[in-house]
């Protein structure tokens, strides 16, 4: 048992220090940043929302789309970095199978273009 | 086996002729068109009866091929002395029931013809049947068109009364599925009727299945005390639906036990016995009873009904001689005589669109002939000596003597009460004032009817004076079943 | 890396291969509007699909019982998938024929339509093949997913949305619980491939709680795919709002899959722990059968009672688990064959009977079809009376070598409370017959009555019978007439895919 929970105490360690710094860096905001709003400050943001609002504020569906359009190119640069680390080892069955892989991606990717998903008026 | 696939040929016929239905292009000729189809198979089942070798108890006209083999599931047909007499008698009031529905169904007729070409081929496919795979496929079947017919040219409520039929059937025929097919692994994986029949089960197996091919049988026949859906059937049915019903469909049940029950399952047969002969007993007196009380003559007819086939179940478990060719034959019996009583329901309620018997009165003096033949019919139907119904009754009630005395009591007592208002009937409707419904148009029997009438009076005089030929048809196959039931059982 | 290895196993999973690619290129054909683009589309898919089972019959093992097993042992062909994905391309290409004439009456004409179908097809092709569970887990969301969408396609229809929303929470939930057994089944063997764990539970001890804890939870998760109570609630919801081809899609092609894994789990991995399951799985079968059956007497939807007909027979299917046979998997095979053919008949003639998603599907869309149509009314009566279970149709040999199965296992009891309870079901079906052959039609307002025959009067528009629809329809019902009459050939068909045994 005592072995066990010995395992576990990095996760405590790391907990702990998570929740600390967490909450000196809320505090901190509170107790010693400087407070001065100026009105560029507080006007609105490039993207059209007010800059202190609601949080729970409905906003335009393209922004999802430009979302999406991020998880594409996010997962090929995951899966792109290690396969240029490694090109060398994975031969031409590696070079192969990424680029169906990267067809695959083209092929989403050509169908948010065509749907328009990249234009945002 | 035989080269000519006779059995098939009078099994398919009528189907083939519903396929080709379609075709044809108004309701007179598709009239035409279904009678010649149903002549012709009866033309071929009266020469199935006359080439048929009465001095053998062994199946004739065999065919058997295979068609489920992983099952051992066969397409078998074959006819002993038994069934060679239902094909004939379905044949016979295949026509019949054409020829009843001529001017009484207007509407979608080719539908209707479909139907009954349709149960025509199930039924005699059914009575033909040696795979019992087979059997029970045409036994279900013959529900859809049976309850088509009910519930798209039945009457006033024909709703109800078609789902009631079907319901209680099917509850009752999937029982006998589990039946079989327990049956099925205890006789070694074959659907088989006659290897099914050559074993010994064990006496626990062969109780359950006696009580689940009873329950599916006795609904079919009806027994009290599940003969309910039959008299709102009956009353609903239009009247080709109800003379199939009466004479072939109910005959179905107590051929299930002649074919099933007793030679497959002798021990519980015999251990039943006694359970067999009181329900009997009851459903003779109590449907009688039920009978006496009718003021609609459709109804009354369905609980005479009941109450005589409460003399073939009875005759059946007499396990002797007489009862057993006295069942078989006031089954035949029964769906020449009730069958016909529906028929003249049917023409008077053609006429008059009633069936509210104090309505009627003196119709002998209006309609002689339609009065003459009905007469006839109902003396049948109560068995009076010199008609047909008198053998069948006489040879049951003598069996009856033979097993059980006080059964054979409770049939006399039976008998006694048919005699009672199948007279009263007589009297109210044919003899004394002239009296009819309101609206009613009257004409005696025009030529179709008599062809209707005339083949079914000849049945009713000739096996009622000489019914040897029909005994002796029996004889051998009857011997052999009651071999198979007392030579293992008792 | 063995090359070899590696090319062996693409070939082995060409089809799933050949069903992406045709999806990826009708994707990229739905993007170029045409005014034929429709067809163009039906044709691609249906091409595909050809393709797919043409490349898969080339692959089907020869002899029958030989298992290729292949990506790391994640991924099988055999008989047994094999027979699967036959199945899973004829419901799929039926719901293709039968999607073109509703989309156009509901104007929801969109390439996306056939592509998300060719997806759920993909994604239902890698669960039948899928020796992993966490390759079947991957499978089946990837088939969810793909319904989750296609359920909502009638994206201005609340009725279709909401039953979209549903289906997202309710299959999250869902495939939870089944990852959250397959992560206990992980944690307690160390693997997740099904022929690891065959054997590492053959020693398993029984009455560890975590080992119940885990079947249970993963029992619950397909469970909850095929609709078995008490894990029902979605069916008749999604059923009744999704668009009617994809109703006929997911109850068939859908539950198939469902089927198929929860076959290749139960009966070939953990065919060990049967003890834990197999009183639950008959409890629930017996419930599924006798909720179905009820409540679908008191439906007044057609396709809410298609749903609740559906459920009662999932229970009869489980039925076949029960048995715990190859004869008990052989029937299951066999009827999901038959049930394919019978339902999506009678969802085809749904469908074109259908006239607006606002006026619903309400029962008295079939009255009087029989005077207005006597072809398509006596089609509708085969389908009904197949499912009902009447011989001589298919239905009702499906249901019967079902029975053969749970009796030659000794379960005499089961299959008395199965056929009672198929006779209650019996009475719905016969409900919708008589519709169809006594209620004349409804009349359009409320006018007097209707004429007996005749146009006039009827709310029922002359039927036009495109020839997708009238291929559907020939389809379904020679399937359902010929494996009701002819019986031996299917049946051999379905007793070789599982007598070959489960790949592991």
């Amino acid at each position: 048992m005592e072995d066990l929970l010995r395992e576990y105490l990095p996760i405590v360690i790391f907990l702990g220090l998570a929740i600390a710094i967490g909450l000196v860096f809320i505090f901190a905001a509170l107790i010693i940043a400087v407070r001065n709003p100026d009105p560029e400050k507080v006007s609105a943001y490039e993207c059209g929302f007010n800059a202190f609002d609601d949080s729970r504020m409905k906003f335009d569906v393209r922004f999802y789309l430009v979302s999406i359009l991020f998880i594409i190119f996010d997962l090929e640069i995951a899966f792109l970095f290690p396969w240029a680390v490694a090109f060398k080892d994975v031969g031409l069955l590696g070079f192969w199978s990424m680029i169906v892989f990267l067809g695959v991606l083209t092929v989403g990717f050509a169908y948010e273009w065509k749907k328009g998903a990249l234009e945002w008026e | 086996m035989t080269p000519f696939p006779i059995l098939s040929l009078v099994i398919f016929l009528p189907a083939l002729a519903a396929l080709m239905l379609p075709l044809v292009r108004d309701d007179r000729a598709i009239r035409w068109f279904t009678l010649t189809a149903l002549l012709l198979d009866f033309a071929l089942a009266s020469g199935l009866l006359l080439a048929f070798d009465s001095e053998s108890a062994a199946m004739q006209f065999r065919e058997s091929y295979d068609w489920v083999p992983a099952l051992g599931i066969g397409y078998k047909l074959g006819v002993d002395g038994i069934s060679v007499l239902f094909v004939f008698l379905t044949a016979l009031l295949g026509w019949i029931s054409v020829l009843a529905s001529w001017s009484a169904i207007q509407t979608r007729v080719r539908e209707f013809m479909i139907s009954l070409l349709a149960i025509q081929s199930l039924m005699i496919g059914v009575f033909c049947a040696l795979d019992l795979f087979l059997f029970y496929v045409l036994w279900e079947a013959m529900l859809v068109p049976m309850y088509l017919i009910i519930g798209i040219w039945g009457g006033d409520n024909r709703i109800y009364a078609a789902f009631k039929f079907f319901l209680y059937t099917l509850a009752g025929s999937l029982l006998f599925l589990i039946g079989i097919l327990v049956l099925y692994f205890a006789g070694g994986r074959t659907f088989d009727m006659l290897a099914l029949m050559g074993q010994p089960y064990a006496f626990p197996t062969q109780a359950w299945v006696f009580v689940a091919f009873l329950i599916a049988f006795a609904v079919k026949v009806p027994m009290v005390p599940l003969h309910t859906w039959l008299p709102d059937a009956h009353v609903q049915a239009p009247t080709a639906g109800s003379i199939i019903l009466a004479g072939v469909l109910l005959k179905m049940g107590a051929y299930g036990f002649l074919r099933f029950s007793l030679p497959m399952l002798p021990d519980a047969s015999v251990y039943f016995a006694p359970l067999m002969i009181a329900l009997s007993a009851l459903a003779i007196v109590y449907g009688g009873l039920l009978a006496l009380a009718q003021s609609d003559i459709k109804k009354l007819i369905a609980y005479s009904s009941v109450s005589h086939m409460g003399f073939i179940t009875l005759g059946l478990f007499t396990f002797n001689m007489n009862g057993l060719s006295g069942a078989v034959i006031q089954m035949f019996n029964h769906g020449i005589t009730t069958g016909a009583l529906f028929l003249f329901v049917g023409l008077i309620y053609e006429r008059t669109h009633s069936r509210d018997i104090p309505a009627y009165g003196g119709l002998i003096k209006v309609v002689p002939l339609f009065g003459i033949a009905m007469a006839a019919f109902l003396l049948s139907s109560m068995a009076l000596p010199g008609t047909n119904g008198f053998v069948g009754e006489l040879l049951v009630i003598a069996g009856a003597f033979g097993s059980t005395g006080w059964a054979a009591g409770a049939a006399v007592v039976g008998a006694l009460i048919g005699a009672a208002y199948l007279l009263g009937l007589y009297r109210q409707m044919l003899l004394g004032e002239v009296r009819l419904p309101e609206g009613a148009k009257m004409w005696d029997l025009n030529a179709r009817e008599i062809a209707c009438a005339v083949p079914l009076l000849v049945f009713v005089f000739w096996l009622g004076l000489y019914p040897k030929p029909v005994l002796t048809l029996l004889r051998a196959t009857l011997e052999q079943l009651l071999a198979q039931v007392i030579g293992t059982g008792a | 890396m063995d090359t070899d290895l590696i090319a062996a196993s693409v070939r082995a999973s060409s089809p799933e291969i050949i069903v992406i690619i045709g999806a990826c290129a009708a994707l990229m054909l739905s993007l170029w509007p045409h005014q034929d683009q429709q067809k163009y589309l039906t044709w691609l898919s249906l091409i595909t699909i050809l393709l797919a089972s043409a490349q898969t019959l080339q692959l089907s093992p020869r002899p029958v019982n030989i298992v290729e097993t292949t990506y790391s042992g994640m991924f099988v062909v055999d008989a047994f998938a094999t027979y699967f994905k036959m199945l899973l391309y004829l419901g799929t290409a039926l719901t293709i024929l039968m999607s073109g004439k509703f989309l156009q009456t509901e104007e929801a004409v969109k390439g996306e339509y056939y592509v998300l179908l060719l997806f759920a097809l993909a994604g239902t092709m890698i669960m039948v093949s899928g020796a992993d569970l966490l390759i079947i887990y991957i499978g089946l969301e990837l088939q969810a997913l793909s319904i989750y969408v296609l359920t909502g396609f009638l994206k201005t229809r609340g009725r279709s949305v909401e039953a979209a929303l549903k289906y997202v929470i309710l299959g999250a939930f869902s495939s939870g619980i089944l990852l959250y057994g397959l992560s206990l089944i992980y944690g307690l063997t160390g693997s997740t491939q099904l022929g690891v764990l065959n054997s590492a539970l053959a020693t398993a001890d029984l009455s560890e709680p975590m080992l119940i804890l885990a079947t249970v939870f993963l029992l619950v998760g397909l469970l909850f795919k095929i609709g078995a109570v008490p894990f029902h609630m979605w069916v008749p919801d999604i059923y009744e709002g999704a668009p009617t081809p994809i109703t006929a899609y997911l109850s068939v092609a859908s539950k198939t899959a469902a089927f198929a894994v929860l076959l290749r789990v139960f009966m070939g991995s953990l065919i060990g722990l049967e003890p834990l399951w197999s009183s639950g799985l008959a409890a629930i079968a017996v419930a599924t059968m006798a909720l179905g059956s009820l409540v679908a007497l008191v439906q007044d939807n057609i396709k809410r009672l298609l749903a609740y007909s559906s459920i009662s027979h999932v229970g009869f299917l489980l039925l076949g688990i029960i048995a715990g046979t190859t004869s008990g998997m052989s029937a299951i095979l066999l009827y999901l064959l038959i049930y394919t053919f019978m339902t999506l008949g009678l969802f085809a003639i749904v469908i074109l009977l259908h006239r607006d998603v606002r006026a619903g599907e309400p029962l008295t869309l079939f009255s009087g079809l029989a005077q207005s149509h006597a072809g398509l009314a006596f089609m509708a009566m085969i389908f009904l009376f197949s499912l009902a279970g009447i011989p001589p149709t298919g239905g009702f040999f499906a249901k019967f070598y079902v029975l053969v199965a749970l009796i030659d296992a000794g379960h005499v009891t089961l299959a008395v409370i199965a056929v009672l309870l198929s006779a209650v079901a019996a009475w719905f079906y016969l409900r919708l017959i008589m519709l169809i052959y006594i209620q004349p039609a409804e009349p359009t307002t409320g006018s007097t009555a209707a004429p007996a025959t005749g146009p006039t009067g009827h709310a029922r528009a002359a039927i036009l019978l495109s020839a997708p629809m009238r291929l559907v329809l020939l389809f379904s019902f020679s399937g359902t007439v010929l494996s009701g009459i002819f019986p031996a050939w299917f049946l051999a068909m379905a007793r070789q895919a599982s007598l070959s045994g489960l790949g592991n």
